[in-house]
């Protein structure tokens, strides 16, 4: 058998008293590629049973073009953004840049699946700008299955929210014009010139919608938008709330906007 | 494994079941004839719990044979089926309900039309060009959806029904021997070998 | 000199501190990045893979609790199933055609993923059961195939490689490692197509299919199947092959996959949509394979001249 690592008590060898190591906090993550944009956003109510914390964040900032959403397990999900981040720092005092998107998504499949045996019970969307300045999104399942996206749910509301979102109009070229519900998912499709500002509405609505209709979503919502390199403002400096977080000049920059939702 | 398939074809409906009887992992008989004829121009074949088959099939045969006696004259098709999967869904609401998938195949001598109805054991009854129960359906079907010709000659119906059992004697691990085919069409029911 | 000395065996103070976070850090690393990323420095410096196990007396049991092994549908970690995945040798080279479904329970979470895993250009790869276990393996796969052909100045066999994946799924026989892969390619040989799978299973062959969709292709491959099919015929099969089990498999569906390997390598020849093929077929302009599309206007029924008329 190859190497096996057990965790924390191994030489002890006693077993863990509790019957799973493992929670569902509830909550839903969200994230959209644009052209020259992406968009990630969750709630931030976290439920323990039937308590509930009304600010737990779920989406991170890893670098300026790349932002993590963790959902699922929270303590896992913290844990596993704290790692990665912690990698993303070596790379950048090892080669005096950030890591490319890609390279994150990489990256994230090799930690999640070191945890094969004793998975992280988290869905991640990972989101940002590739090196070629197109917005991009990643979706992991809880072992580092992944695949490259242009719209995801992740969470509690992912039955809700991403069937809402597929069949928007416009948001994929679609080959013919009739069966068009029956294409949402086609694969040839690419992100098509949707601004940021419509997709910031139906994200809006979306969360809006899921916490009318859903008991583990509500509270506040946390919104980020990376934008590409050299790409102007689109409305964003108008919008109520948008703070910038970019942590470097002449470089991709980053948003937060942050709206309230449902608190009952 | 028990399988059973049925076809239409233009003017006629095939029906073919294999002929092992099981119980256990021991072959009891290999050429029990699961196909019965309930009236000049209907068969049925089934399968299902061993036992409540049998029990089943003849209660049915007994019944559309009575109605003729009654009557003068036999049920149509369409009746019949649904005559016998009302005869199911209320033995599934019975203490001891009849465990008993069927392949009901009939020519309507009035209308000219060949009929073929799927009836599983819960009452779900569908009327469909070709069907098949047993785990020789996973290999069927497909193969059908991509030759089955409601206009197909008899002969060409033939070479289609033994693709399929030539299909399930490939893939399926435990292979049903022999077959029984039985055709109704116009001229009332024969047994053909193929 | 005396201030070292001391610094190095002391239990307290900064650097002691440092010292215990560095071994933290080196072991953490060891087993979170796998073979992966070390900060960036791709490195194989540490040898075999390592996993992290939760501390329990049957960590495989404690896996399947916390999985979805098929039975329980409420358990919390989901892991892909549902898939139909085929390959075949002939005498134009290897046909690999997939579909592109993943689904959780009955929600379908994905319709675009890649199930056929580029191992490097003369290598395919399939993936049916846990997704990350066939993306993660057949990647670290690749890695190896790249470090034969350095060694060895020469590529590596479709059966030397697919026999290292089955000892590799092999030697975690028990921990429920879930995949079935088909690896196909072209070496010496000439085409040749390996099954591959977690129960350590691995077959030389000419035609398989995997997935819970496998029996509806193999219903139209075995029966369109021969060996001297043109290129054209043996794609249009596999792909013909795929929409019959993403028609009638619910757990398969949405798009097919199709490559074609010959001498020079793989070839991806297209991504068909299941729906539109029903409707429409392959290209959008033919008839659909739909069978009620293919036998609009035909009936059974045989009236007799004279009732015809009437």
């Amino acid at each position: 058998m190859p190497d096996m690592v057990s965790l924390s008590r191994a030489a002890s060898g006693q077993p863990s008293q509790f019957k799973t190591p493992y929670s569902e906090n509830g909550g839903t993550i969200l994230a959209v590629a644009g052209s020259r944009f992406c968009v990630v956003a969750g709630d931030t109510r976290r439920t323990d049973g039937y308590s509930q914390t009304r600010y737990a964040p779920k989406v991170f900032r890893l670098t300026d073009k790349a932002v993590l959403a963790v959902n699922g397990f929270s303590a896992d999900g913290n844990m596993f953004v704290n790692k990665v981040r912690q990698q993303l720092e070596w790379y950048r005092h090892g080669h005096a840049r950030d890591m490319p998107l890609h390279e994150i998504a990489r990256l994230m499949q090799t930690m999640l699946y070191a945890r094969r045996f004793f998975p992280y019970y988290v869905s991640n969307i990972l989101s940002g700008i590739e090196e070629d300045g197109s917005g991009a999104v990643y979706t992991f399942d809880s072992v580092g299955s992944y695949e490259r996206d242009t719209c995801r749910v992740a969470g509690a509301a992912q039955s809700f929210m991403q069937p809402y979102l597929d069949n928007q109009d416009d948001w994929y070229t679609r080959p013919s014009v009739h069966y068009k519900n029956q294409r949402s998912t086609h694969s040839s499709s690419r992100p098509t010139q949707l601004p940021l500002s419509s997709v910031l509405s139906l994200v809006m609505d979306s969360f809006v919608n899921a916490s009318e209709r859903h008991v583990e979503v509500g509270d506040g919502l946390e919104i980020y938008v990376v934008l590409a390199k050299g790409s102007s403002l689109q409305g964003l400096e108008k919008l109520t709330g948008a703070q910038e977080v970019t942590a470097t000049s002449d470089g991709e920059r980053v948003f937060t906007v942050r709206r309230s939702l449902r608190r009952d | 494994m028990e399988t059973s398939f049925a076809i239409t074809g233009k003017g006629y409906i095939i029906v073919a079941a294999d002929t092992t009887a099981a119980r256990s992992i021991v072959k009891m008989k290999t050429d029990e004839d699961k196909i019965k004829t309930l009236s000049p121009h209907l068969l049925m074949a089934y399968s299902g719990e061993p036992g409540d088959t049998i029990q089943f099939a003849e209660y049915i045969e007994r019944n559309i044979r009575l109605y003729q006696i009654r009557n003068n004259y036999p049920l149509r098709p369409p009746a019949a089926a649904s005559w016998i999967r009302r005869s199911l869904a209320e033995s599934l609401r019975s203490r001891k309900p009849y465990a008993v998938n069927l392949l009901l195949g009939g020519y309507d001598t009035t209308t000219y039309t060949p009929h073929l109805y799927w009836v599983d054991y819960l009452g779900t009854m569908t009327e469909v060009p070709f069907g098949a129960h047993g785990y020789g359906s996973y290999f069927a079907l497909s193969l059908l959806d991509r030759y089955h010709d409601p206009e197909a000659s008899l002969e060409e119906g033939i070479v289609t029904l033994k693709r399929c059992i030539d299909e399930v004697a490939k893939r399926l691990v435990v292979t049903p021997g022999k077959y029984k085919v039985k055709v109704v069409d116009k001229d009332g029911i024969r047994e053909i070998e193929l | 000199m005396m201030n070292s000395f001391a610094d190095r065996f002391s239990t307290t103070g900064p650097i002691a501190e440092l010292r215990k976070a560095q071994a933290n850090v080196e072991d953490d690393q060891f087993s979170d990045a796998a073979w992966g990323s070390e900060a960036g420095f791709g490195s194989l410096a540490k040898g075999v893979p390592a996993f992290t196990v939760p501390n329990v007396p049957d960590p495989s049991a404690f896996l399947r609790l916390h999985t979805d092994d098929h039975a329980d549908p409420n358990c919390r970690i989901k892991i892909q199933h549902g898939t139909t995945t085929l390959a075949f040798r002939f005498q134009g080279g290897v046909i690999v055609a997939v579909d592109s479904r993943a689904t959780a329970g009955s929600y379908v979470a994905s319709g675009t993923v890649k199930k056929v895993i580029e191992i490097n250009p003369y290598l395919l790869g399939t993936m049916a059961g846990g997704a990350a276990d066939c993306q993660f393996w057949e990647t670290y796969l690749g890695m190896h195939c790249r470090l034969h052909e350095l060694r060895q100045r020469e590529r590596i066999s479709v059966s030397a490689a697919s026999k290292y994946l089955s000892n590799l799924v092999y030697s975690y026989k028990g921990m429920g490692l879930s995949m079935g892969t088909m690896i196909c390619g072209w070496d010496k040989t000439g085409p040749a197509v390996f099954y591959v799978d977690s129960d350590g299973t691995r077959l030389k062959g000419d035609l398989f299919s995997v997935g819970s969709g496998s029996t509806f292709a193999y219903g139209v491959l075995d029966q369109g199947y021969r060996w001297d099919l043109t290129d054209e015929e043996a794609q249009e099969l596999g792909r013909r092959s795929i929409y019959a089990a993403g028609h009638r498999d619910a757990f398969s569906g949405n798009t097919c996959n199709l490559y074609h390997v010959k001498e020079d390598g793989w070839r991806f020849i297209g991504n068909y949509d299941i729906s539109q093929m029903h409707y429409e077929g392959p290209t959008g302009t033919g008839t659909g394979y739909g069978y009620d599309l293919r036998v609009e206007g035909r009936t059974s029924a045989n009236p007799p001249p004279a009732a015809a008329a009437a």
